[in-house]
């Protein structure tokens, strides 16, 4: 990807600030992703990657600063445009609607599409990437085990056929072995062409799939580069990956 | 095992077998309710309701079937706000009044206006929809409990506007106005009136509000399966994740307070042309939790949980004025439950035997001590009051001692409650029941209206423990 030259922005953050009360949480941060791309946010506890994430979506207001995204500036629009516009996310902790079966669930995720003959394209092409979701279209969402619940939170998101997939930590709360076949299926998800930016906290795991990473610290972008140079980046190697 | 269907897991698929499997009654409720689809379920209940003025000419039941289709349209009305979109909307009950009020306005001499009902009924659910969005959007920045609070608030508004609104000076009026007729309310509203067919007997009314629930519960069922019924329920799950798919959340919101006040609104329209009055007293907090206990007690979010549930809610303290009837349900009560309770069942026959000799014993006694104390049984209708009555005493000053029983008996029900060996507490159950009859028959059973009361409470505590979710509630599944 990265020796593609002709690449095109999809998602853009210029300079954003973001303040919960008098607290700064996000002090001039800004990044970008190319279409196409596999793009994660490195950083801590506190640190600022979700609060990114909430300003690229609009859950979160920025005090100044503009998210461009395909060529147009959001930052004050809501978070349906956006949605609208191309962007999903699969939230922290999954977040699936636990009293809704499998198929309702999925049918949330294209809440905003009215192409029917497209949504049931997208819905096969779903269950052809996730088939335990399959085996399981009519049971509530709640009963499912953890990794079929993040399969099922990507499966929405996808379902919104987003140009920009957009995740929050994906490896919060699942067993290791789960992590890796998380992370697999994001891989996946991104060769067949949906731009993936990822939050984590897991950064060896994150680096091995991404092409690109940012590390934030206390609300500004400390570090940005390609993955592999990130994986023998000494500084981070010290703060994050723990060798 | 055969092979398994794909998408259905073991336990969907033996669902079958073990309905099948199911015995008696339980079996044959569980498949009939299988094979009936929802459609069927509704022709059932009104196929049903239509026979009862065949089968009964009497006036109270046909009028408390009345009222339970009445309050079941109300309770649909709820049951959109805070079973699906699960906003907790505590002023709910100021639309009913709203609506009643309104209609008040349309068809009265109060105001000189004089439309039939079929024309205002429209008018009103528009009214009262306004009446929802109002109230529903400063509430939107409010979540659970301050929302709860806010509305509170515009319920309590309500009811003190309609009381005291009795001299307001208006412009062009040299004189103040009377807006509401204040506690006095608004009298001699016209009758129903739907295209030309004038609503006059009981019968007549009932039948309406019939047609009226069988319309709502259609109506819902099929909004709750719409696009917007999902999107509501995905709300009350998650909101943030519903924001997060791009969902509309505080048009939902809106959309589900109008919705619910247009149902109230137009409930309280009917309520008002069959009562043939309003007073601010109809519209106070004991209907508001009237409609409530209905939709939790039917589980939140279950059409049929509303309907079962006004069925209890409104049947009940109707059926437990009378105090034969009364007496035989408390009776049939405590042996259910200590049948349920007690294992092996020959202890239920013992206990029963123990607690006739301890009467018979403590009989003697107090006889043998003061023969004076004993007053003689007056003897009623009910053929269990009676054979109880001649083995209980019924002492002459049995309101005082009464008292005195109750907070003994809720001593001894917590004692008993304590005692883990089986043989005392057995032991210790015998007394216990002994006064407990003899409370029930010297103090509850005397007073109908307060026991009524206390037994729908009890009713109530009862199925919550058993069933948190109430009578048909789907279970709530919690993400750990």
């Amino acid at each position: 990807m990265s020796n593609n030259g002709t690449k095109t922005t999809l998602l853009r953050l210029e300079d954003i600030n973001t303040y919960y009360g008098p607290i700064h949480i996000l002090q001039g941060v800004s990044l970008e992703v190319f279409a196409g791309e596999l793009v994660c946010l490195l950083g801590g506890n506190a640190s600022g990657k979700s609060t990114t994430l909430k300003t690229i979506l609009g859950i979160v207001k920025p005090a100044s600063g503009r998210v461009v995204f395909n060529g147009e500036a959001i930052q004050n629009q809501p978070t349906g445009y956006r949605v609208e516009r191309g962007m999903a996310v699969v939230p922290e902790n999954r977040r699936i609607f636990g009293s809704m079966s499998v198929l309702e669930n999925l049918e949330m995720g294209a809440f905003l599409r009215h192409d029917r003959d497209g949504i049931k394209a997208d819905f096969e092409r779903i269950l052809g990437l996730f088939p335990r979701l399959k085996e399981r279209l009519h049971q509530l969402g709640g009963t499912l085990s953890g990794g079929e619940q993040q399969m099922l939170a990507m499966g929405r998101a996808l379902m919104s056929r987003p140009k920009l997939l957009l995740m929050d930590e994906p490896s919060m709360g699942l067993a290791p072995k789960l992590v890796e076949q998380n992370f697999e299926l994001i891989q996946q998800v991104n060769q067949q062409g949906t731009t993936v930016f990822m939050v984590e906290q897991n950064a060896n795991m994150a680096l091995s799939i991404a092409h690109r990473g940012y590390v934030v610290q206390t609300g500004r972008i400390v570090l940005a580069d390609e993955a592999k140079n990130l994986l023998d980046n000494e500084q981070l190697r010290k703060a994050y990956l723990g060798r | 095992m055969s092979q398994n269907k794909i998408g259905v897991d073991q336990w969907v698929e033996q669902y079958d077998q073990r309905v099948n499997k199911a015995k008696g009654l339980q079996g044959f409720i569980a498949r009939t309710s299988q094979r009936l689809p929802p459609w069927g379920w509704l022709i059932v209940l009104v196929a049903v309701g239509a026979l009862l003025p065949v089968i009964t000419q009497n006036n109270f039941a046909i009028r408390i079937a009345g009222n339970i289709a009445l309050m079941g349209t109300l309770a649909l009305g709820l049951n959109v706000v805070v079973g699906y979109a699960g906003l907790l909307d505590l002023g709910f009950v100021a639309f009913y009044g709203i609506g009643a009020y309104t209609y008040a306005y349309l068809s009265s001499d109060f105001s000189g206006v004089h439309l039939p009902t079929w024309v205002s009924l429209p008018i009103i659910i528009v009214i009262s929809a306004l009446f929802g969005l109002v109230l529903g959007s400063p509430s939107l920045r409010l979540l659970g409990d301050y929302l709860a609070i806010v509305t509170l608030g515009f319920g309590q508004i309500f009811v003190q506007l309609m009381t005291s609104l009795t001299r307001v000076s208006l412009p062009g009026h040299e004189r103040p106005v009377d807006l509401t007729g204040g506690p006095n309310g608004i009298i001699n509203l016209d009758k129903l009136s739907l295209f030309g067919f004038t609503a006059r007997t009981v019968t007549d009314h009932y039948l309406i509000l019939l047609v009226v629930l069988a319309v709502a519960l259609l109506v819902i069922y099929h909004l709750n399966r719409s696009r917007i019924g999902r999107a509501w329920r995905a709300l009350r799950e998650d909101e943030l994740a519903a924001e997060a798919m791009g969902m509309p959340t505080r048009r939902l919101k809106l959309q589900a307070f109008a919705i619910g006040a247009a149902v109230a609104g137009f409930s309280g329209a009917l309520f008002a042309g069959w009562q043939g009055s309003v007073f601010p007293a109809n519209f106070d907090t004991t209907l508001l939790i009237s409609v409530y206990a209905i939709i939790v007690l039917g589980g939140l979010g279950s059409l049929p949980g509303v309907v079962v549930g006004s069925i209890v809610m409104v049947a009940a303290p109707d059926i437990l004025r009378d105090v034969t009837l009364a007496g035989t349900l408390f009776y049939v009560g405590v042996l259910v439950t200590l049948i349920g309770a007690i294992r092996p069942r020959w202890q239920t026959a013992l206990l029963i035997g123990l607690v006739v000799v301890f009467g018979v014993i403590v009989r003697l006694i107090v006889g043998a001590l003061d023969a004076q104390a004993l007053a003689e049984p007056q003897l009623s209708n009910s053929l269990i009051t009676n054979t109880v009555r001649s083995w209980l005493i019924i002492p002459v000053n049995a309101t005082i001692i009464g008292n005195y029983a109750f907070g003994l008996l809720i001593l001894m029900v917590l004692g008993v409650s304590r005692i883990k060996h089986s043989v005392w507490r057995l032991a210790a159950l015998v007394p216990t029941l002994y006064v407990l009859i003899f409370v029930w028959e010297t103090r509850l059973s005397q007073e109908p209206s307060v026991t009524r009361l206390l037994f729908v409470g009890v009713l109530l505590i009862v199925l919550m423990i058993y069933r948190p979710n109430g009578l048909l509630g789907q279970k709530r599944v919690e993400i750990v």
